[in-house]
């Protein structure tokens, strides 16, 4: 056991992976990322349509993981970055989500700075490149 | 509903223990349990048995690890179940057993946790801890479970303006508490020095801001108000308890420096116990990671978000302070065997309770009414009992 993805369950969530598709539901207009079944907000459980979050947002908090402590899928990206930053990003539409900050990464990581989702390799298992969203820090934007 | 009371205890040293296994680890604090009652139980008295576990044994899942370990210790026929909530599996398997004894099910139950880790690579143990969170959400950014506190502990500091050295203090003091304790893990002083300086783990974090991985075990007998007579004395009764849970992400919950689940646990059992948080005497709460213990001073209601830290830095928490918070040494010192804690954690309230604190130094004078806080993952899950020496 582990904490395994199969490749068919990555390859469902491809969409979010790569583009940052949401949900909106119908009833409240709560933006919902990832896709749930159930509204977080107004509990309805249908009339959700898919929505194109911006990909734009701020640092809400973050961490930086230190070579020695990443997770075994991640070992091979620490032993080579030495140790890598993951923030927690509050996105322009409201939702919140977790991810790796990508190269430049400033000098300090200060909450509330611009980010911008980008696409990049995350990791490999079972021989496959799973790619997916990180973030890069906007140079010069408040 | 009727009352129950915790009868007996035991639980196993926690640390490091390469020739025992789940079995034996089990029956090391099974047979503990039965010899701390009072006026003597026989074994086949227990009606029914929750045990917590997470990995159910070295990593891999193990059906039917509950009948398993009861036919270990002779009791084959006791209608026996697994429970899991990650890291607050014991506290859930406590829950289990008393509403099993409340509703009339059975007079008397066992409540139990296990956990053997340390036969675990730390590559595999890595994997198992790993799925407590939010698996394809969380882990798959490249986070861990020191990642996940680490970016709760990130943001407190930015709202509260808590500070690096403060985190290490809840270090500092339960590691003085852990040295006391016989059964810690970890029977070290440290200073603040000691937290700042250790290995990093994950920023703000080192290796000295986390639990350590733990072998373990603990047992509760609980009986009903009516037979209490029959084994004790001294009962000491669950006067309130409570469960709760939330969005096992972070990303998708609405505020990361408190938890919901606690918040929604500890409301519920003080509602109960009809008390409030300053009628507890002492509280063993759940420090998985140093701003754990900043989190649970707050959604117990020991004092607002924010301002709790004063808690810490005027030594109320400390033993012989107003409000000792883990004497036994925390999941810090004390050790973290998953499975295990929500009922070690009931253990050392029951002793402290009774004055059987072992080592006189580390006994509370005069408590009356303890606590103990539960926590599965990063705030997924939470449990927390109100307990009450009464005789
Ligand atoms: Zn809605």
């Amino acid at each position: 056991m582990g904490a395994h993805i199969s490749i068919p369950m990555y390859q469902r969530a491809v969409k979010q992976r790569y583009r940052l598709v949401g949900l909106k539901c119908s009833n409240c207009g709560q933006i919902i990322f990832p896709p749930k079944a159930g509204c977080k907000s107004c509990g309805a459980l249908d009339n959700f349509t898919e929505v194109q979050l911006s990909g734009r947002g701020k640092i809400y908090s973050y961490t930086v993981i230190a070579g020695a402590g990443a997770p075994p899928e991640f070992s091979e990206e620490a032993a080579y970055r030495g140790a890598y930053p993951v923030v927690l990003v509050e996105l322009e539409e409201g939702p919140r989500i977790i991810a790796q900050l990508t190269e430049p990464v400033p000098a300090e990581i200060k909450i509330g700075m611009p980010v911008e989702m980008v696409l990049r390799q995350i990791y490999t298992e079972e021989d496959v490149i799973r790619y997916g969203y990180k973030f890069k820090v906007l140079e010069g934007e408040k | 509903m009727r009352r129950v009371a915790i009868i007996g205890a035991g639980q196993t040293p926690y640390g490091d223990f390469p020739e025992l296994g789940v079995k034996e680890l089990f029956a090391m604090a099974f047979k503990e349990a039965i010899e701390s009652v009072d006026k003597g139980i026989a074994p086949h008295e227990i009606q029914q048995a929750f045990i917590g576990s997470l990995s159910a044994g070295s990593g891999f899942q193990l059906g039917q690890l509950a009948p398993l370990l009861m036919g270990h210790v002779g009791l084959p026929n006791v209608p026996a179940v697994r429970v899991e909530n990650a890291c607050a599996s014991g506290g859930f398997a406590l829950y289990n057993a008393i509403n099993a004894v409340a509703s009339g099910q059975c007079d008397v139950a066992l409540a139990a946790g296990v956990e053997k880790m340390r036969d675990v690579s730390s590559t595999k143990a890595k994997y198992w801890l790993g799925i407590s969170g939010d698996t394809e959400f969380e882990r798959l950014a490249g986070l861990t479970f020191a990642g996940i506190y680490a970016i709760i502990a990130r943001r407190y500091m930015e709202e509260y303006g808590l500070t690096r050295e403060q985190l290490a203090k809840v270090a500092v003091k339960n590691h003085y508490h852990g040295k006391m304790n016989p059964k810690a893990q970890f029977r070290q002083e440290i200073t603040v020095e000691t937290v700042l300086k250790g290995a990093p783990v994950a920023d703000p974090f080192t290796v000295w801001d986390c639990s350590p991985t733990s072998d373990g075990a603990a047992v509760v007998l609980l009986c009903s108000e009516d037979r209490v007579k029959e084994f004790t004395d001294h009962p000491v009764f669950i006067i309130g308890y409570g469960i709760g849970s939330d969005y096992l992400a972070l990303q998708d919950r609405d505020s990361i420096t408190s938890f919901k689940a606690t918040r929604q646990a500890s409301t519920r059992a003080y509602r109960m116990a009809g008390i409030t948080p300053k009628e507890i005497d002492f509280a063993e709460v759940h420090d998985c990671f140093t701003i754990a213990e900043i989190l649970a001073y707050g959604d117990l209601g020991f004092g607002e978000k924010g301002e709790v830290i004063r808690l810490l830095e005027e030594g109320e928490t400390y033993l012989g302070g107003r409000l000792p918070v883990n004497v036994s040494g925390g999941l810090k010192s004390k050790g973290h065997p998953i499975g295990a804690t929500g009922c070690g954690q009931a253990y050392e309230v029951f002793n402290q309770l009774l004055g059987r604190a072992k080592n006189p130094e580390r006994q509370i004078k005069n408590a009356e009414v303890g606590l103990s806080h539960n926590v599965g993952g990063s705030g997924g899950t939470a449990a927390v009992f109100i307990y009450r020496r009464e005789g």
